[in-house]
């Protein structure tokens, strides 16, 4: 299985068994996975929603699902056979983004988005006062999540 | 019964209801007007984007061909040289417009991540310098490089992305200095970031305007678009790139006496992608 590390602000989606690795802190992760192609995809945002300044990059939280939808159905998924899991938004302690309960915001916009988009959460660990890695298995959909300390940078 | 009274009771009521569906769809109306506005900008925007596009990749594309046609039937050699230089010239400028518009398409797919080397930033800095000789000559700038880090001083980053930045800036300086002019490049590494800064003796930016100029597509003097390069997605792929490597872009300057950008882009310690101290080892299944 090929191993693939997912910075913040980028997204991954594949055909092929991949173990994606990513740290979150107050970021979310969008994992979504189609149940009969067995494809699976998934983001890494670190703000809300895109302010429509600057490039419309998926580090922001309404671009980042949507581009990873688009990619899912470009590799031939259904969005029918989607389902999507969330994982992160903590509440780390981040000297690098001052705002606000961005964690919160960040899983708010997640749900919101998915809802818009009739795909429905079928598994979450979000909140709270820890970071997590998550290992996303594109093949199967599984996550494996572990509550870390802390986190480098600013995920 | 009805009498009188009730009447015109009644009347004054369905006159009242009558005149508050009226306010309301004057409302509806006004925040239509503004919506259709932003509509109207947004357009405005794109049209602009494509014919800029026209002028930053047409035009240089019609001038190598043409020159390079020209030089097919030439028998004087130093004629030959020149046009060959002129061919370099577009194609270099081209090559960049290029890197820009597909740095920007990559990084809203989210598909660039940072990849880290160790990078000599002063020969890099004076790599990108000697890149853009050709446009310097033509308006006569002079590049003065201020460092205070040693000759073979590294730092982990993403040398691809860095230069990008710079050049991003360095092609901005080039751009907005009066012909004559010097830029002035500092170099200095402290509190674990290398800062490059860049100084130009340009038109310089309104204080007002200075938050505007990494959006996307946008120039702050629209008419003074068709006459110059540069369609301002460099400044946004500039600040994309940076924030993506953690750092910080920033702008000081004074109207009339040019604008010095700041970027500043911390050391990559080689546990990047550490994960924290796991507290729980079992960990679950999701």
């Amino acid at each position: 299985m090929d191993k693939y590390y997912l910075y913040p602000a980028t997204l991954f989606a594949s055909d092929t068994s991949y173990e994606v690795t990513t740290v979150l802190g107050s970021c979310v992760a969008v994992c979504l996975w189609d149940n009969v192609k067995q494809i699976g995809g998934i983001n890494h945002y670190m703000l809300p929603l895109w302010n429509g300044q600057g490039l419309a990059t998926p580090k922001y939280g309404n671009i980042a699902t949507e581009k990873l939808l688009q990619r899912l159905l470009e590799l031939g998924c259904s969005k029918s056979n989607i389902t999507a899991k969330i994982f992160g938004g903590g509440e780390i302690i981040d000297t690098q983004i001052s705002s606000f309960n961005i964690g919160e915001r960040n899983i708010q916009i997640a749900k919101e988005t998915l809802a818009d988009l009739n795909i429905p959460i079928i598994g979450l660990s979000v909140g709270g006062k820890l970071g997590r890695k998550i290992i996303y298995y594109t093949e199967s959909g599984k996550v494996l999540h572990k509550f870390i300390e802390k986190t480098l940078g600013n995920s | 019964m009805i009498n009188d009274s009730t009447l015109i009771s009644e009347l004054e009521k369905r006159f009242n209801d009558n005149k508050r569906v009226i306010a309301e769809l004057q409302e509806m109306t006004d925040q239509l007007k503004s919506v259709n506005k932003m509509l109207e900008e947004s357009e405005a925007l794109k049209s602009h984007f494509i014919s800029n596009i026209r002028n930053e990749i047409i035009n240089p594309f019609t001038s190598i061909l043409n020159l390079s046609k020209q030089i097919t039937t030439m028998s004087d050699i130093e004629k030959a040289k020149k046009s060959a230089s002129l061919i370099y010239g577009e194609a270099f400028f081209l090559d960049f417009q290029l890197k820009n518009i597909f740095a920007a398409a990559e990084l809203e797919a989210g598909e660039t991540y940072p990849q880290i080397y160790s990078v000599n930033v002063l020969s890099t800095v004076q790599n990108l310098v000697d890149s853009y000789q050709g446009s310097l000559a033509s308006k006569k700038l002079n590049v003065v490089i201020n460092s205070s880090v040693e000759n073979d001083f590294t730092f982990k980053s993403d040398p691809g992305k860095l230069t990008l930045i710079y050049s991003n800036l360095l092609s901005n300086a080039i751009l907005f200095s009066k012909e004559g002019g010097t830029i002035e490049i500092t170099l200095s590494f402290e509190y674990d970031s290398m800062a490059f800064a860049i100084k130009d003796n340009g038109i310089g930016i309104e204080q007002d305007k200075v938050r505007l100029i990494f959006d996307r597509f946008k120039r702050l003097d629209n008419t003074i678009n068709t006459l110059s390069s540069g369609y301002g997605l460099g400044l946004s792929v500039a600040k994309a790139i940076t924030d993506m490597l953690n750092g910080t872009i920033s702008v000081e300057s004074v109207v009339g006496q040019g604008a010095t950008f700041t970027v500043l882009i911390p050391d990559v310690h080689t546990d990047t992608e550490a994960t924290g101290t796991a507290i729980d080892e079992n960990g679950m299944l999701f």
